[in-house]
This record gives structure tokens, sequence and C-alpha cells, in this order.
């Protein structure tokens, strides 16, 4: 298999050897590529899977570029954009939802001048980071927090029967 | 030190250790520190107990637990101390700690702390006992909330920690393993499976010893065991909290398997938004590989299994057990077609099966108790347990463990208390985004597989979400299919390209532009996606809207014909909440907008063409507009009723008064030629007439009695609306041109076929003037009066049979306004009412009034008869006392009677128990009444009734309401009529346009909201002049800056 | 065990191969039914669900491309509700992205076309999405139009299972779903293709199409690959996945 000649920009060599190492310690285990792409996000402190780590990847595992980039545009954990200093979650879970969770949802994207350009029925993942990369608004499937509903987790704080004066009170702590 | 265990001692040895950890000798406090209960704050109270511990130098033995599934009570604490019963304490937070302590440290549990106690715990594979006592502390099978529960799979979950293996070996645990490991055979473990009858509780309830069998016959050399945990149903978590509270009962599930199949590998499939429960996993394998019982060589048998444990990144179809192996191989989430199956060919081409977190915790219990003992619990077909996560609007959530076959209501009434905020629940969702929604009157159907699939939902993971009045059941359609939608994996045609199509034409609908070919289109697109699609995700997608359509098909036909959403959820179908709450949908951020701009007259030109009787429904409105209102999650609902009176009354009477009528006047379109006759001058009738006359038409009102005004000038008594307020309002209605023809009655003066030869249309607004017949000895006495009656002789001055010793039986607004009107007329007064007091009909401010005034209220008890004093007067009353039973269709609980009967002295008796419609002249005109004959039968859009030209609203359609309503019933009559006879819309031509600020307030007033002034009880209840007091001018400005605005949009 | 097994097809008893699916088994006694994904020698992955039929005794539709035909089965292929199931899911495809048959290089030569003609489509009852999608042209010569690309994945199959360049792969999920080059490179700049045009030959619209044709002209050889495809198939039997 050929690949990209030259190497790929910007890998240090600390990502490097915590890449190598992490292949050898997942190789041939189920799930090893899950957890390879979740301990690389995991790693960075803006949340996301740096292209010359994923390039780095495929050249030492062989997995072809095609199947990694299939994966990672999957599922709605991976990041391939920076993600913001601080995270605001909303559940979009049904009893989140019949408790009004949308209106939470809309009341922080409107406090953080955020808007959701996807088109309209576009399934990407509804997260949209500030201009100045402080906060991360996104949605999750369900927190499993149903009883609480409706909850929002700011930096994976848990806020439960949160109303949309706390929530902006929470937001505004982050802004300032 | 090796704590492995490989024969009987060193087991025993494990258990012994486990023992004295449960019960230490020394006061034992346990936090329930599942993820629920830190979202509560149990991280703060643990921190606060160990803090506290150690500076008092207590001996206390402090640990954590999972959760014991009441999430509303969290965070919970178990306190044990030596010699007394396991008890629970509920909502704790660390500021209690200290003087908890204090407590503790003397041998005292405060008794109002406490939520429950357990003498003893049947772990299933072990039972415990603790000490008897603490009488004034209920057992935890009597609390509501776990009545009736059984539980298996949670037998361990909130008891013991899920950090200490050993705690788990004390209750039973790992005894099946060892006992399947030493004496039993793995065919004898299976044949007790297929005894059992143990189905899969991920949903599909295929049973589990039949897949296991399967397994053990496939010849290969690796054999894969597959638990999923990728639980992402949203309104789901019980896998969570299993996982979190009870991690080894899985992981000897797994290990039994294991053997069981000759597999030597297992994988827990994990999702990654339960950190907590991956941690617990990873912390008990460790112990558990450190124990003997899971690697290499368990138990010294020689047998070899392993787990490794697998995050999932965030897709819901990795639930379907394809997809969960093609995630493992590190390939995208697309679930492949079935054949092949994964027992041939799963994992990696290799055998394997896959059984869901829940399941395996039905394995131990099993082995050791038999498969008699389980088929005992639950139905025939589907026998044991299963854990549901009741959500959503219930007094009581939390996680549930119950029989196979339990009854809907149980759930939703007995366990979870019933709705919330005394609204009435409509449905409850099963299943999640694969489930359906089952509506109120079927909640009689039992839970199980095969029942749920009949209704259109499933059973699915064990969501349980109660929905109420304010719940859409299209926007809950939509939602779930927007979520199906953003989790469909995009493999085949009808699941990517048909749920999106299918969530347009929902977006349509709660948008308010679809029509009724959108209705067909949606109905034949989900019947396509769900036989067409490859895995089920994309067959039960469907299944909301499938079944959201079968049971409220009105909703979505409201969304269509009369662009409204009653719940008020889809926005574009309203202006604002309150104007979707107000039955005659006034514009209210208008007015309140128009007052702020102290522009008082616009602000009654607004109000006066939206509601043609301001001032009197500003004084009697039911008011649901507070209920709805935004401001009310900050402080209060902003009191709109009261600020429309302020208008109303800031006019009448005042030099304002006569301009502001020329401009309504001017209003009015020319003259059409229609004749319109409407047969009745109440409320309704009465707002129906004004906007005919309005629309140009010629408008004649047919009444039976001298005046008009109906309810609101004989019913309602003068010091709730005096008189002269009504007087001002008809002024205006007779100044459009409408004619009154008084003491006719229709059907008997003039004929239905007389008014149709003479009128272009009819409307027909007659009121509830017919007594309900109640079945009570002793009516015939001299004394007992009816409600209506008795009022309308008060307020036309006539003499009433009233004594000094009253009795009002009834709870709804006719009963509080005759017993506040006897009260006046001197009497001392006595309600009874057979249910409780958040059950009454009536305005609750009007209640408290009564009270305040000097009347008793009874609750609870039911007239059993009136005791005749032998003169053919009355002696007393005689009721029987009941008690709270059973939930009835309307969400409250039927009063059952009891033997303790309560006599009441009096000498008159009231009754107020409910008003009929005199239907006698419509029987005789041939209009169709609904089915049970007490209403007229119309087209719910239109009003038209069975006749042509003929339309009905109000009373007469829906049985006896309140004027709000009612006038609603008019104004839309009037829309109706118009549209029909002048072929065109020409409704919103009535109104100018109001010109004002439209952008939301960005510092809303942060001022409480104003109440009226009232005068002192005792003053009041001697008068029947008015007595509650406009706002003052200052406070009905404050009020209308408390209004946030919802009118205005963001992408407006 | 005998190879040939006997099963019914819309009331017709024929024979067939012991292995074969039941789109197989119909293509071989020539019994028309419809399929977009399934191509002779590469892996089914049943996604395109036109090929479904009715099994008796089976109450759920079955796919044919992956169902084995056995001895015995009576299988239905045509009838009033899988031929509106049909069409319904011909719609989606032709609402879903933006199919304009008369500028299209593979006008009358197109297997969605021929569907959808021989189906009965006359018209979308589905509000047609207009998504704005690339036209990848980068590659010196052939060229990729996400806006005709029914997601079949063939092309996906063909360079993995026959070429063996993993090229192609899915991006994305559910209606964002979409045929990506590698790290979603520019086509023209990847390492891994080897120009060898399969992926366009196997593409049953206009979405791949060589460079330099005008509407109508481009004509697809896919005998060609479906003779290499089957060969590489019998030398590696139950095939890559």
């Amino acid at each position: 298999m050929t690949f990209a000649p030259s190497l790929p920009a910007h890998l240090s060599r600390e990502d490097q050897e915590f890449l190598d190492q992490l292949i050898s310690e997942q190789q041939d285990r189920p799930g090893m590529l899950l957890t390879v792409l979740e301990r690389i996000q995991e790693r960075q402190p803006e949340k996301y899977l740096p292209a010359p780590m994923l390039d780095y990847l495929a050249r030492r595992t062989g997995i072809p570029e095609s199947r990694i980039y299939n994966v990672v545009t999957f599922y709605a954990l991976f990041n391939l954009k920076p993600q913001g200093r601080h995270t605001v979650c909303i559940c979009r879970g049904t009893a989140c939802h019949t408790r009004g969770s949308m209106r939470l949802l809309e009341s922080v994207r409107l406090q953080l001048g955020l808007r959701e350009d996807e088109d309209e029925g576009s399934a990407d993942k509804l997260t949209a980071t500030t201009p100045d990369g402080a906060v991360t608004v996104r949605t999750v499937a369900c927190f499993g927090q149903c009883a609480l509903a409706p909850v929002a987790e700011v930096d994976h704080h848990v806020l439960g029967h949160v109303n949309e004066r706390a929530l902006q009170r929470e937001v505004e702590q982050l802004i300032r | 030190m090796s704590h492995r265990i490989s024969d009987l001692s060193s087991f025993n040895a494990a258990h012994a250790a486990g023992l004295r950890k449960l019960m230490p000798g020394v006061p034992r406090i346990a936090i329930g520190m599942g993820t629920c209960g830190m979202g509560n704050g149990a991280e703060a109270v643990y921190h606060a107990f160990a803090d506290h511990i150690h500076n008092l130098g207590l001996g206390f033995h402090l640990t954590r637990t999972g959760c014991f599934g009441f999430c509303a009570e969290e965070p919970l604490v178990n306190v044990l101390l030596p010699g007394q019963p396991l008890v629970v304490l509920r909502r704790i937070q660390a500021s209690d700690v200290p003087a908890l302590l204090d407590h503790l440290a003397a041998g005292r549990i405060p008794a109002e702390l406490a939520l429950c106690k357990i003498e003893e715990w049947d772990h299933i594979t072990a039972t415990i006992k603790y000490a008897a006592g603490q009488p004034e502390i209920p057992h935890w099978y009597d609390v509501p909330f776990f009545t009736g529960q059984k539980k298996i799979v949670l037998r361990n979950c909130g008891i013991i920690s899920p950090i200490e293996i050993e705690e788990y070996i004390a209750v039973g645990g790992y005894q099946a393993l060892y006992k399947v490991l030493i004496d039993s055979s793995p065919e004898a473990v299976i044949e007790q499976l297929k005894a059992a009858k143990l189905r899969g509780r991920g949903g599909a309830g295929y049973q589990t010893g039949l897949k296991w069998e399967m397994l053990r016959k496939a010849q290969a050399e690796r054999k894969f065991l597959i638990s999923n945990a990728d639980e992402g149903d949203p309104g789901a978590y019980m896998n969570r909290n299993e996982i979190e509270g009870d991690p080894h009962s899985m992981l000897e599930g797994m290990i039994i398997a294991g053997y069981v199949t000759g597999s030597t590998e297992g994988i827990l499939y994990v999702r990654a938004e339960y950190p907590l429960a991956v941690h617990r996993l990873q912390h008990a394998m460790d112990q558990a590989r450190d124990y003997g019982l899971l690697g290499k060589n368990i138990l010294g048998r020689g047998f070899n299994f392993d787990i490794s444990l697998v995050e999932g990144a965030g897709a819901f179809v990795c639930g379907e057990e394809t997809a969960l192996i093609r995630s493992l191989e590190g390939r995208a989430g697309r679930p492949t077609p079935r054949p092949p199956y994964p027992a041939e060919k799963g994992l990696w081409g290799y055998p394997t099966n896959i059984n869901n977190v829940e399941t395996w915790y039905n394995v131990a219990p099993i082995v050791v108790k038999g498969a008699a003992w389980f088929t005992e619990t639950g139905s025939p077909k589907s026998p044991g347990t299963k854990v549901f996560s009741l959500v959503g609007k219930v007094q009581n959530t939390g996680l549930v463990e119950m029989p196979l076959g339990t009854p809907l209501k149980t759930f939703v009434y007995d366990i979870g208390g019933g709705a919330t905020h005394g609204k009435a629940v409509k449905a409850v969702q099963t299943g999640g985004p694969s489930g359906g929604t089952i509506p109120q009157e079927m909640f009689d159907t039992p839970v199980d597989y095969e029942t749920l699939a009949q209704l259109g939902s499933i059973m699915g993971s064990g969501g349980m979400v109660v929905m109420d009045e304010d719940n859409c059941m299209v926007d809950v359609a939509r939602y779930f299919v927007e979520f199906t939608h953003s989790e469909s994996c995009g493999k085949c045609t009808p699941c990517r390209a048909g749920l999106d199509q299918a969530l347009r034409i929902l977006n349509r609908f709660t948008h308010g532009v679809a029509t009724d070919g959108d209705l067909d289109t949606l109905d034949e697109l989900s019947r396509m996606i769900r036989d067409m699609s490859l895995c089920g995700l994309g067959q039960s997608a469907p299944n909301p809207v499938l079944t959201s359509m079968r049971h409220f098909r009105r909703e979505f036909e409201d969304h269509v014909r009369a662009h409204r959403c009653r719940a008020g959820v889809c926005e574009d179908l309203a202006l604002s909440p309150c104007e979707n709450s107000c039955p005659l949908h006034m514009n209210i951020p208008r007015f309140l907008q128009l007052l702020k701009e102290d522009r008082l007259e616009e602000a009654f030109l607004s109000v006066v063409l939206d509601n043609p009787l301001p001032a009197s429904t500003g004084r009697v409105c039911q008011h649901p507009c507070d209920n709805r209102c935004r401001r009310s999650a900050i402080d209060d609902a902003v009191n709109m009723r009261e600020v429309h009176r302020f208008i109303a009354d800031s006019i009448y009477g005042t030099p304002r008064y006569e301009p502001l009528i020329e401009q309504v006047l001017a209003r009015k379109l020319p003259p059409t030629g229609c004749k319109i006759a409407i047969v009745g001058a109440g409320p309704a009738g009465l707002s129906c007439a004004y906007y005919c006359a309005l629309l140009g038409h010629d408008v004649t009102v047919y009444e039976n009695n001298a005046e008009a005004g109906g309810m609101l000038r004989y019913a309602l008594p003068n010091y709730r609306l005096p008189i002269e307020v009504i007087e001002h309002e008809l002024e205006l209605i007779r100044r459009l041109g409408v004619s009154f023809i008084f003491n006719t009655t229709v059907g008997r003066d003039i004929s239905l076929n007389e008014l149709d030869a003479a009128h272009d249309a009819v409307f027909l607004s007659i009121g509830t003037w017919k007594e309900s017949w109640v079945y009570l000895a002793g009516t015939e006495l001299r004394g007992v009066l009816h409600a209506l009656p008795f009022l309308e002789a008060v307020n036309k001055d006539e003499t009433t049979q009233l004594g000094r010793k009253v009795a009002v039986i009834g709870g709804g607004n006719a009963a509080i306004d005759s017993a506040r009107t006897a009260l006046r007329l001197g009497a001392d007064v006595t309600i009874v009412y057979r249910r409780e007091r958040k059950d009454m009909p009536a305005i609750r401010e009007e209640t408290e009034a009564a009270e305040a005034e000097g009347a008793r209220i009874v609750f609870l008890a039911a007239p059993h008869r009136i005791v005749d004093d032998g003169s053919g007067g009355i002696q007393a009353i005689e009721c029987v006392k009941t008690t709270l039973g059973e939930f009835d269709r309307s969400g409250r609980r039927r009063p059952v009677p009891t033997d303790e009967i309560l006599r009441i002295a009096c000498d008159t008796v009231i009754l107020a128990v409910g008003e009929t419609v005199d239907l006698d002249f419509v029987k005789a005109s041939g209009l169709r009444l609904k089915e049970g004959g007490t209403m007229l039968e119309v087209d719910r859009h239109t009003l038209l009734t069975s006749r042509p030209n003929f339309y009905a609203g109000g009373d007469l359609i829906t049985g006896a309401s309140n004027v709000s309503n009612a006038m609603g019933w008019g104004k839309k009559a009037a829309r109706t009529i118009d549209q029909a006879l002048m072929d065109e819309f020409r409704w919103p031509r009535i109104w100018p346009e109001f010109k004002h600020s439209m952008t939301v307030p960005a510092h809303p007033s942060t001022a409480r909201r104003h109440h009226n002034r009232e005068l002192d009880p005792a003053k009041r209840a001697a008068t029947f002049a008015e007595t509650t007091f406009p706002l003052a001018p200052v406070e009905a400005m404050e009020e209308t800056c408390r209004c946030l605005r919802c009118d205005i949009r963001a992408d407006h | 065990m005998p190879n040939r097994i006997s099963i019914r097809i819309d009331g017709e008893l024929v024979q067939a191969e012991r292995g074969q699916t039941i789109f197989e088994a119909a293509q071989s006694n020539n019994k028309f039914i419809p399929g977009l994904c399934q191509f002779k020698g590469l892996s089914t992955v049943g996604a395109c669900r036109l090929c479904v039929v009715e099994v008796q005794g089976v109450n759920r539709l079955l796919p044919s491309c992956t169902t084995p035909a056995q001895d015995g089965m009576a299988v239905i292929t045509k009838s009033a509700r899988l031929n509106d199931y049909r069409r319904q899911s011909l719609e989606l495809l032709f609402a879903e992205k933006n199919h304009v048959c008369a500028v299209c290089v593979s006008n009358n030569h197109c297997e969605l076309q021929a569907y959808a003609q021989r189906l009965g489509v006359t018209n979308v009852r589905y509000a047609y999405r207009y998504p704005k999608l690339h036209v990848d042209m980068s590659h010196p010569r052939f060229v990729i139009d996400h806006n005709r690309c029914v997601l079949c994945t063939r092309c996906v199959r063909v360079c993995n299972e026959v070429e063996g360049a993993y090229v192609w792969g899915v991006a994305g999920r559910g209606i964002g779903s979409r045929i990506a080059c590698e790290m979603d490179r520019a086509w023209g700049n990847s390492a891994s293709c080897t120009n060898c045009g399969k992926c366009v030959q196997v593409c049953p619209t206009g979405a791949l199409a060589e460079k330099g044709f005008a509407a109508e002209e481009m004509v697809k050889r896919q005998d060609l690959v479906e003779r290499l495809a089957t060969i590489r198939g019998t030398m590696n039997p139950g095939g890559p996945r």
C-alpha cells in the first residue's frame, strides 16, 4: 500500500511515542481503533483528532485512511476540529425534551451568539463553538439522568432540573 | 497478599470478610453515589461525612453504594446503627451532616429524614437480616414507590458497595459461579435457563437459553460473549444504574456463560457517556481477577475466561448487534444483513453471543434458585421482572423493577404517584425511539413483550416516559424521528432518505404548514420505512409516528386544519404561550406592551377587539394563561388577567370611553346583508354576536330571560361581578347594532325552522341551566336548593328559602359561589366535597376566599342522605367519609366509601354537583347528539352541526364549562360562519395595525407578581359589593414590565 | 446432497443452485428483480432495498440479494405492496439528491432511471431536498459528482475487494453520508488510487464518470468488471467483507 510520501507535519516526537505505545498496547484487541481514537482525542487539550496523528495512525497500523475517516466521521464522540475550552452540553433525551430542553439549547445559543448553520435536516451533530474558542455547545442523546430532567452539563458538572435562568448564569461565569 | 479463591474455605473467608463490612458493629453510613445521586450533590455529602467523622474522631464505617432507585428523593443515605434496622435517609444535603452525625453518635436516627427502613433484605442469592425497630419509620415495601416492586435484577443496588467484591460475595455473589463450576454441567445450566424462559432484556425478547445453546454447539477456535451496555435510548438509564450499583452481578453472569458456552473471551461494550459505569466495571474486573474469579484458572478449576472493555463512541445504532460487532472490528457501526447471524459468523467471523446488560443479572438468581422459582414471577410467556426507568411528568421518578405483565396504570399512578402540578397524564411512551405512545385510555395494558407490540409499541430497554397535557404528541413524534434521523447510519435508502422526508413532513406539521395530504404521505412513508429497512433501527423508527397517528390523530388534524397546538409546544402555531392557552386567543403580549408604553387607549382597543367582555373576564376568568407563563420559571406568572381588568376599568365610566367606542365602531366592516340568529345571550352568544356585527352582518340574539348576560348576570354573584360592569360591556355590543329579542324561548316561542327560514346562519349557545340529577335520599325536603336557581334568585333580589346552617355539596365554582353568597346572607356554611382539596375544580383563589370568610370545607366526604326533621324540613346531612382509592380516568384518585358516617347539622342543603344543558328542543329538532346524548355533535373545526347553516358552541357542545371557554367558542363560530357565508377569510380585517416595540426586554422587572387587594375577610362577608380591587396603576405597569415577551422570536 | 434445488418464483417452479441467493436464482431464470447495490462478484450489502421480496411463511419482507434460496421456498417478486414500496424507494432517491437526467452523462444508460421507468415512477411525492453537493473534477481522467450518488457503495467495494486500493469510503452518517476519498482528499491528490477506473464502470448512475463525455454519452462497461470480480470471487470464496 502506498501513502503520501512526505512525512506528516507537526507530529512531535512525544506524540509519535505516545501513538506507538498506544498502538502496540491495543493491537489485535477488539475495538482497537475506537479505543485508540478515544485516547488520542482525550489527550488533546482541545479534544479533537489532529490530522497528522490520524495520518501516522494509518501508516503505522496499515488501516486504510478511508476506513479511519469513515470511523471518525461516523461516531458522534469524535471531533475533527478543535473544541472550545469550556463545554456546555444539553441533554436531548426524551425526559429532558418533554421538560423543555430545546428551549435551554436555544437560550444558550442565543446567549453565546451561536447559530445552527448546518442545513435543515443535516445529520451532523449539533455542535458549535464560539469564534474565540471559549465555549462549545453540544447536545447529547441522553445522559441517562432522566430523573433530573432537564439536565445540562457545564464542563462535566451535571446540573439537574435546570432552567433557562440558571443555565444563563452558569454560562456567564464561563465567559466572564 | 493474594485473595485468590480456590476452595471452599477461601470462598468462605471472603464471605465472612464481606459480612464484617456490611454489618461492621459500628455505625455504617453508605452514600448513594450513582450518577443520579452525584447529580444531586451526593459527592458533597460524602465529603461532609468524611470530614466530620474524621474531625470528631468517630469510628464510623463510611462507604458508598449505587442507586437505590428512587431518584426523585436523591441523595439517599443508608444508615445502619448496630442493633437497628437499616434506614434509608432521603434528600440529605451536606449542610444536614453535622446535626445528623450528632444524632447518630447518640444512637438516634431522625425519623423525619427517613424514607424507609429495611429489617430484612432478600438478595435472592442470600438473605440479610438486620434488627427490627424504629416503629415510626415505614418499611421500604410500604412506601408507595416501592410497593409491588420485586428486586431481582436490582437485588444488590443501593445496599452493597459496588467497589467491594467481598460485600458482593457476602450477599451470595459468585456462589452461582462456584456451583456451576463445581457441581453443574453446562447442559444443565442451559436447560435451567430454557425452563426459566428468560428472555433478552434488550427489547427483542429472544430466549437466552436458546442463544447460549447455539453458541455452545458452534464449532470454532474462538467464541465471543458480548455484553451490550451501549444504552442509547433517550429516556432509559437502567443499565447505567445496574452497572454502577452492582457490577459484579453482570461479570458473574458473563463468566457463567463463558463456561457454559465454551467461550473464553468476553467483551463489555459500554457507552462512553457513562464514565462512572466504565470506572466501576474496570475496578470490578481488577478485583475479580485478584480473587481468581476472572482470568486464568478460575476458582482453580482450569477454566479460563477474561473480559475486555470497549467504550462506544456515540452511535445509537451500535445497540444493534451487527453494528456493534462492526464497531468492535474497528469499522463504522453500520449494520449488516442477517443471515449470517452472529451466532454463526460474528466478531471477525467467529460465533458470537450478545446479551443486554440486564439479561446477565438474571443468570445467577436462576442458577441459585432454579427455574421454577423464576417463573413464579411475571406472566407465563414473559417470566421474571424488568427494570423500567419511570421518568417524565410523574411525581416519583426513578428506577422501578416490576414483574412483567404489570399494568401500565400501576406504574403511572401507584408507583409514579400520578401527574405533577395538577395536570392530567395523557400518555406513556415506552421503548424510546423504537417504541410508541400509549394513551391514557389504555393504561390497563399489561406491560410485556407481546401486549406492547400489539399496540404498536415495544418494551425496548425499559424506558417509560410519562407525558401530560403540556406535551404535544406531534412534537413527540417529531422529536423521536429527529433522533433516529440523526442516528441513522445512512446505509439503506428507506431509513436514510425516508426518515429525512418523514422529519420534513413532521416539521411541516409543527410549523403549521402541513396539508391533509401530508397525513397520508406520512402514513405511507412510515409503513414503507418499517417494512423495508435493513436493521431494527429503521424498522422500528416509524413506531412513534404510527402510534401517535393512531392514538392521537386529532392532534395531527388540529395542527393542519385549525393551526393549533393545544399543548402550546409548537411555537409557530402560537403567538406566545399565554395567547395559545387563552380560550379567546387574546394577543396578551400586545396589550401588555402597549400599556407599558403608556398607551392606555390603544391597549384598551387591543383588549376590547380581542375580547368583548374584558372587564367581566378580567374578574372571573379561570386564567389558564398563568399556568403557561414562562415568567413562572423565574418567579411567578405575570398577572395578565388583572392587567386587562385594569385596562378595562380605567376606561369604563370615564370620558375616554366615548371616543374609544367610536374607534371600535369604525372597525365595523361594510354591511353584508347577511342575517345571523344567535340563540342565547350568554358569554358564547354575546361574543359571537359582537364579532358577527363587527364583520358587517345583521345580528339578532334570542334570549329566554328578560336581560342579556346569561350566567354572567344570573349565576355569578354580585361581589365577584357587579351588574354595572356587565352593563358597560353590553352597551358596546348594542351600539354595534346587535338586536336582542328577550323573553323568547327557542323551541317554544319560535321554532328552529322559523329561525332557519329567516336567517342565513344560526348559532346555538344555550347554557347549562338544568340541574344534574343526584341520587340522594331526601332531596324532596324543604330547604334543599340547587345552586344555580339559588344564585339567580339572589341576583334578582328574590327571596330564597335559605336557613341559618347551610351545607353546600360540591367542589366547583358554583359550590363556592353558593357558599360565599350564603355567608353574605348571614348563614353558617359548610362545604362538603368528596375528593381532596387539590382535586377541586373551583378557582383556587375563590376557595381560599370562602374559607377566609368563614366557610368550613369537609373533604373526603360523600353525601349519603339528607335527614328529615320530622316536619318536611332538614335536620342534618349524613356523609360517608371516603378514602382515596385507585386513580380514575380523570387521573384523580377515586373516593372510596368507608364505614365512618359524618353527620352535619343543617337546615339547608345547596346542591352544586353539576349542571347540564336542556337538550329537549334540540332532540325535537333532529340535530345529531354526541354519543351519550348529553351534548350536541359538531365539526370540531367549523362548529357546524348536523344541520346546514346551524352552528353551535359553548356548554352545548362541551358540557358545563366557564365564561372564557364559552366566549372562545362564540368567537370561533363568528369566524367560521363569516368564512362560510362570505367564502373568504375576512377575519383579520377587524384589527387595526398596532405598532409597538418588538425587542425583548434586556432587563425585565425583577418585581414579584402583584396581587389585587381585597377587603378584610370579615368585612367582605358582610357585603355583596365588590371587594377585590383592581391593581394600582403602578402595579399594573410593573406587571407589564415583568413580561418576557415570548412573542418575539430570534428569527424575526 | 444434490446441488440443484427447486423454488417457486411468482408461482412458477424453477431450478436453482444450492448456495445461490434468491436474487441470483431469479436472475438465472430470467425473472426480474430490481437492485441497485447488488453487483455480481462483489460482496452484498442489502442497502438499496429495491430487491425485497415476499417469501411464503415469513412475515417480513426479505432482501433477495442476501437471502439464500432454499429448496421448496415460494417467493413473490411482484405485488402491489412491493411495487409501491419500490417506487417509494426510488422516489426517495430522486428527492434526496439532484438527479437531472437531461444533462447527465449517463442519461439513457442509467440504472436508476431505467428502474424508475420500468416501475412506473412518474412523479415524486416527496419534497426535493436540492442539496448543494460537490463535484470533484481533480482527477485527470475521472470525475465524481455527489449530486448523482445513490450510495450503493459499489465503488467502495470494487476498490476494496477487487482492486485492493481502499481509496473510497463512506463518510458521515444518516442523510449526511457521502462517498469520500481517503481522508477526504481531492481525488486527484489521492496517493492510493491506481487510476484503474473500476469504480467508474460499476457506478449505476452518472455519479462516477470519465471526463470528456457529454450528456447521454457515458456507457459503462460493467461486464468487464463483473468478469474480473467473479474470477476473484471464485478464487477467494466467501469474498472479503
